[in-house]
């Protein structure tokens, strides 16, 4: 695979609540080669979200690094930002409330190509729009709808054409189809991944549906309560799953089979705990079978337990 | 191609029109408020001013008649003619009053609500203050530190009521800006000043100008309350509350003084509520049809 | 299996308002017997929730109107019921889960009040105060939430635990049918697990039949004994569980549906998703509803609405099924293709 475009060493985000302090993301490394995709997968609290937000630094990080090729952005003046901004972009969650309403569609997807004055004048911005748009398959006829007047799917594609408008060479796709119905949700997933290819896009994809991070991903990262427990390869992550988290989470998942009937599955037990001060140890040691005293003494790092397979657990290694 | 978008913005007025246009009450409103607004307008056509301050020695307190339509004053001056001078008094305090609280709160409730922090807790901390004081006491008390005039009227309502307003857009600007489309801007570098003028504003709109609407409608009930009380706008300029203030001692024998202009206040502030309400409904795409 | 519980036939429910009319749910055929599950899948706008709420007797009053059909409950007609009459069935025989637990719980009333409200609104066998406290007690003990948290308030407790507590106020009065409206889609995958494993648990222990109103195929498959297709307000495919996820014969929505979920054994290098969009429910075509995203579909798809075909226990109703379904056995042929 080619070079690695993104570096992300020791990021840590905490968030100051009443209660203490929360923590988001805590120091979390990894890097992604070009043109490849790095799935992260968690439950909903585990920090997948502000970890992609803070990777864009739109969020301040509390302390790590972040090297987009080679250039790093935490810390980098607002003029350099500007510089790099373009060639990162994000694709929303919520095809409804990331779009702003009170614009049309040729408004929503142009906004960008104003916003970083790529274009000269007002017709290349218009020809840059009706490129992008026959692009991600809304045709032309909707460049004047306003986005409620669509329909989820639709709307989701206006959100992947505005990320794309800049040509850009990352993309942060934070659930783009958890709020899509499954037929739909394939269109966009197909939609992404022929995009990835044409354009050598390199993604990071956030979610919550293993199926879906399994379909897209190369690598996947597992998160829990912030720390990174498990990364690895798509395929060894799920035939060879190695921290007792992901064991579970794979477990849980509904397959959509008759044989699996009546199976009756180790289920995990209890719930997330709070991330506002952590106490030290693995957090997930509370719902571990497995748990011991060394995983409660102090925070577990991870460890190459394989070739590019790497886990967080003290019974691995 | 820029045809095409207009056309698209306007069925989008055409749409919020068709809402409003269903909502029957405020379509009264409305057209109350269209009447009103034309006797203010048109008030020296209907009848010329000097009718309302000439003085008839000899048709004092007449009940209305053909020829004085609302009766006359204790001074024989003509009511109906006053009553329609005074539409004038009533709208512009109304109006005026209400823009500038809108632009005071607008500038610090936005200013709190986006950057928060010491800004939002300095505003809103001396916003509290005001608010605690009860906005009538409030205009009372800057009247009487300044003086009576048309112009200190409006200086003491507008203060009193720009707390409440600070309030509001405060939050709904604060709801806005935490939308994911802000945050979605911010993803492709726009900058605040663009932010805020072209995704907070444009999607705050909706309950400011309705919030307005009513603020007119309070604001000139509290300028008629001022003047009732004396403290308004100073005779011989007939505002609807000077002329209820002065009819208070003919309560018994000429009725009628107080129940003309008595009326016009309540259409007035009644069509401005029902329109606001109106345009709450066709405002929020949610409450589609 | 044993005997019918509810039988909706024909059931046809639109929303009318001044512009328009949503033909939300057309024509709907299915029965469930006692301590079945029976799983309505589709997407959004396919009618389930409406379906389910037509049987709790809860659908807008000014802007539904069930336009026909039937739904019976132990040979009794729903439909025809008086507003009292329904209130000693609704809750007490037939309960209901909803999707979002965040809000399908009054923030105001402690945990434990909420779940004993239903019981003291069906107090049919006159239980004094404590007897039901006592109940409560059991409720949470059962739907594994420490009886001392029952003093408690919604907001003290998570997503999966307050679903929980939803359950406990569904079952508390030992309904004979459950209607779960997507109980897990809220929730995150592992609680997901342990709250199906626990509505399997308890619907075997008290012979609870369930409607499981769900999107997921994965969710279908681990929970339910029959399943309903919907698309655009009409079962397109029905069967038992066999029939659905397995054979050759399926309505080409169906395949669709299946196409679209990324596997997570074998690594396909693309889905195969349904091209387009569910028909607008204001105006639906005058042939077959899934003919315009259809790739087999031909002349008389457009022209004229599919019958059932029926084999056995599994009903598709698509024109291309004929030639490829057994003709169907008389009895099943006059329960289903009426009107």
């Amino acid at each position: 695979m080619s070079d690695v475009i993104l570096k992300v060493s020791h990021l840590k985000k905490y968030f100051r609540t009443g209660a203490g302090l929360l923590h988001a993301v805590d120091d979390v490394s990894f890097s992604v080669p070009g043109g490849s995709t790095i799935g992260v997968v968690g439950e909903s609290g585990c920090g997948k979200s502000t970890l992609g937000r803070t990777v864009l630094r739109l969020n301040e990080p509390t302390d790590g690094s972040v090297l987009f090729e080679g250039q790093e952005l935490i810390g980098a003046s607002k003029k350099t930002l500007a510089k790099i901004r373009p060639q990162m972009q994000m694709i929303f969650q919520d095809p409804y409330a990331s779009l702003n309403g009170r614009m049309t569609v040729q408004q929503l997807i142009a906004e960008p190509l104003i916003v970083n004055r790529v274009c000269r004048n007002r017709r290349e911005i218009d020809q840059k729009v009706s490129e992008i748009m026959e692009v991600v398959g809304l045709s032309e006829r909707l460049t004047y709808a306003y986005p409620h007047e669509l329909d989820g799917g639709r709307r989701q594609r206006i959100g992947v054409a505005r990320a794309l408008v800049l040509d850009p060479k990352f993309i942060v796709c934070d659930e783009p189809v958890s709020a899509l119905d499954v037929s739909i949700q394939a269109q966009i997933l197909n939609l992404l991944m022929d995009l990835q290819e044409e354009r050598n896009l390199t993604y990071m994809f956030i979610t919550h549906d293993l199926s879906v991070v399994r379909h897209i991903s190369s690598r996947i990262m597992v998160m829990y309560l912030g720390k990174c427990v498990e990364e690895a390869d798509a395929d060894r992550l799920f035939e060879n799953p190695a921290h007792p988290y992901t064991q579970a989470l794979l477990a849980a998942i509904p397959i959509p089979s008759v044989s699996s009937q009546h199976v009756h599955r180790t289920l995990l037990q209890g719930e997330v705990t709070s991330p506002v001060n952590p106490a030290p140890g693995c957090r997930f040691a509370q719902r571990c079978k497995y748990a011991c005293e060394a995983c409660r003494k102090e925070d577990i790092p991870l460890k190459e337990i394989e070739p590019g397979h790497f886990c967080a657990c003290v019974r691995e290694g | 191609m820029d045809k095409k978008n207009k056309r698209r913005k306007h069925s989008q007025l055409k749409e919020f029109w068709r809402r409003f246009r269903k909502n029957r009450t405020a379509i009264l409103g409305l057209v109350i408020l269209a009447v009103i607004v034309c006797i203010a307008v048109f008030a020296d056509l209907i009848v010329p001013y000097a009718r309302c301050i000439e003085q008839v020695g000899a048709d004092r307190l007449q009940p209305p008649n053909p020829s004085h339509w609302f009766g006359t004053d204790e001074l024989g001056r003509d009511l109906f003619s006053r009553v329609v001078h005074g539409a004038r008094y009533s709208l512009f305090v109304g109006v005026v009053t209400s823009l500038i609280a809108l632009a005071i709160g607008a500038v610090l409730g936005a200013s709190a609500a986006y950057f928060g922090g010491m800004v939002d807790n300095v505003i809103m901390r001396i916003i509290d203050v005001f608010m605690c004081v009860p906005p009538i006491l409030l205009s009372l008390a800057v009247v009487s530190a300044l003086g009576t005039s048309l112009r200190n009227l409006i200086i003491a309502i507008t203060i009193s009521c720009i707390p409440g307003n600070t309030r509001l857009i405060r939050s709904v600007v604060l709801t806005v800006a935490e939308q994911d489309y802000v945050e979605a801007a911010r993803s492709y570098g726009t900058t605040n000043r663009r932010i805020i003028f072209r995704y907070v504003l444009p999607n705050a709109m909706g309950p400011i100008i309705v919030n307005t609407t009513m603020m007119i409608s309070d604001m000139i009930l509290s300028a008629a309350g001022l003047s009732f009380i004396g403290m308004g706008i100073q005779p011989p300029a007939p505002e609807w509350g000077a002329l209820l203030s002065n009819a208070q001692t003919y309560i018994f024998t000429a009725p009628y003084l107080l129940f003309f202009p008595g009326i016009f206040i309540i259409l007035t502030s009644l069509s401005f509520n029902l329109v606001g309400d109106g345009l709450t409904d066709a405002l929020d795409p949610k409450l589609k049809d | 299996m044993n005997n019918e519980l509810l039988q909706v036939k024909n059931l046809s429910v639109q929303y009318k308002t001044d512009l328009e009319t949503v033909y939300a749910v057309n024509d709907v055929s299915f029965s469930i017997c006692e301590g079945e599950t029976l799983g309505l899948v589709g997407e959004t706008g396919a009618g389930k929730t409406t379906t389910a709420l037509g049987i709790m007797g809860l659908l807008p009053k000014r802007t539904a109107h069930i336009t026909g059909g039937s739904i019976s409950y132990k040979g009794r007609e729903l439909t025809e019921l008086s507003k009292k009459e329904l209130l000693g069935v609704r809750g007490k025989q037939i309960s209901m889960i909803f999707q979002d637990p965040m809000t399908a719980l009054n923030p105001v009333l402690t945990v434990g009040d909420q779940i004993g409200e239903t019981l003291r609104l069906h107090n049919t066998e006159n239980l004094s105060g404590e007897a039901i406290e006592k109940k409560v007690d059991e409720m949470l003990e059962m739907v594994g939430i420490p009886p001392e948290r029952k003093k408690e308030y919604p907001y003290q407790f998570s997503g999966g635990m307050r679903q929980r507590v939803v359950i406990a106020i569904a079952l508390i009065c030992d309904p004979s049918l459950l209607i779960a409206d997507e109980p897990t889609t809220a929730l995150d995958v592992t609680i997901q697990a342990q709250i199906l494993s626990m509505i399997c648990d308890l619907q075997r222990k008290y012979g609870t039949a369930v409607i499981m109103i769900t999107h997921d195929m994965g969710v279908v498959a681990e929970t339910c004994d029959k399943v309903a297709i919907m698309y655009a307000g009409q079962i397109v495919e029905y069967g038992e569980l066999k029939d659905i996820f397995t054979g050759d014969d399926h309505h080409p929505y169906t395949i669709g549906l299946f196409g679209s979920i990324p596997s997570l054994t074998k690594k396909y290098r693309r889905l195969t998703p349904i091209e387009g969009l569910m028909p607008d429910p204001t105006t639906l075509p005058a042939g077959c509803c899934f003919a315009e995203r259809c790739s087999h579909c031909q002349e008389i798809c457009r022209r004229e609405k599919p019958q059932p075909v029926v084999s056995g226990s599994h009903m598709i109703r698509c024109h291309a099924a004929d030639a490829h379904l057994a003709a169907a056995s008389d009895f099943f042929e006059k329960d289903l293709s009426r009107g």
